[in-house]
């Protein structure tokens, strides 16, 4: 790795994200809302400076940028909100967010289902079990977390590294990248023979998340994969309802 | 869709499976522990339909809707467990179940005195005592 300028940009946006994250993680001392507040959206500006791509479709851009930074905003809140109900219904707004992500990526089923999935169902049960669990308001364990500092310091050199890769293989840098110089991760390997069983890659894009193109899939390259999954799905309920604390019912 | 916004779509995965590592690692409650966790999903699901789209495969997608059975099953098994951890203590910290970690290594009791281990609610519970594993302790069973 050369230690160009370009990689040095970013450095600014993921302190400045991890210096937003760590002011906000729980703690005892009051925390510095509008300090983090400004630092979180000056590294996503940052960010979306040095690396996002400049404004070409417009309409598909400003979309991708709305959810975009509705799920890393949301993302953030959720997992610094002192109050477990908040954060809850911070994870919800972050689901929708990614649906409209997927939507995007011209996934409309997936959205659909992980709506249903996520946010109604895995999002209500939490809430319910935070509701049943905590009545009494915002508990101790809340109000703190554990290790702030060196967890949140962690996960953003583990980000940065994730980061300073793709701009390795890619250059995620769009005012570098030429058409010369190719990102070996993203383009399509040359010369490699397709598998036997993968489809015909579908000509239409529009295509790509119809049901009929992702049934097709589903049901002839990954059938043993999804009778898999019934099956894990199955042994899970099973696991589940032998684990579940028996109880009169009021009591939790 | 050109190859930048794959990029711009990889960078929002990386972030969110970053933030969901930071409320894995921090927060106390286990219901948090775990919605962080399904966070961390949530990134690995953007990057798949990202390079579903870019290949203009359904590989992806199919992947990603594997992610989402696995999620669900996580989500139900994590629910009963956290239900019979609340029944134990009657608290959702995952420090009052530090005693479980291995015998060599401190317990996190949090950095206020007040939060540290506490009582149990019922001393006559009746743990299941599980059958020793891996090499044998230095000392004997920690009584808490």
């Amino acid at each position: 790795m050369n230690w160009s300028p370009e990689n040095m940009q970013l450095l600014l946006p993921l302190c400045l994200g991890w210096l937003a994250v760590w002011s906000l993680l729980p703690r005892e001392k009051p925390r510095g809302r509008i300090l983090a507040g400004l630092t979180g959206v000056a590294a996503m500006l940052v960010l979306q400076a040095t690396s996002l791509p400049p404004a070409g479709e417009i309409v598909r851009d400003a979309m991708f940028y709305v959810f975009a930074a509705v799920a890393v905003l949301c993302a953030g809140l959720m997992i610094t909100d002192r109050n477990p109900l908040y954060a809850a219904l911070w994870f919800a707004l972050t689901t929708l967010a990614v649906c409209g992500l997927f939507l995007i990526n011209s996934a409309p089923f997936l959205a659909a289902a992980t709506i249903i999935v996520y946010a109604g169902a895995i999002v209500v049960t939490f809430l319910f079990v935070i509701m049943l669990a905590q009545q009494a308001g915002s508990a101790d364990y809340d109000r703190q977390s554990c290790q702030p500092g060196i967890a949140s310091l962690l996960s953003f050199v583990l980000l940065g590294i994730l980061l300073f890769s793709l701009q390795e293989w890619g250059g995620i840098n769009a005012n570098t990248t030429d058409a010369a110089r190719p990102g070996q991760f993203v383009s399509l390997p040359q010369g490699v023979q397709a598998n036997i069983l993968s489809q015909p890659p579908v000509s239409n894009p529009r295509e790509i998340g119809s049901l009929r193109v992702l049934g097709r899939a589903l049901f002839t390259d990954y059938l043993y994969s999804v009778e898999l999954a019934g099956t894990v799905l199955l042994v899970a309920t099973i696991g589940a309802i032998a684990i579940a604390p028996r109880r009169p019912q009021g009591h939790l | 869709m050109n190859a930048t916004a794959l990029e711009s779509q990889l960078i929002i995965g990386a972030i969110l499976f970053a933030l969901g590592v930071i409320g894995f690692l921090t927060r106390r409650n286990l219901i948090l522990i775990m919605l962080s966790a399904e966070l961390m999903l949530h990134g690995v699901s953007v990057n798949l339909t990202a390079f579903g789209k870019y290949h203009g495969n359904p590989q992806g997608q199919v992947f990603t809707i594997f992610v989402l059975t696995i999620a669900a099953c996580e989500a139900g098994l994590a629910l009963s467990l956290i239900l019979t951890l609340y029944q134990r203590r009657k608290s959702l910290d995952v420090f009052l179940w530090g005693n479980l970690s291995e015998d060599d290594l401190p317990i996190l009791s949090g950095d206020s005195p007040r939060s540290a281990m506490q009582p149990m609610t019922d001393p006559n519970a009746n743990f299941p005592h599980l059958t020793p594993a891996g090499r044998a302790p230095l000392s004997p069973p920690r009584k808490t």
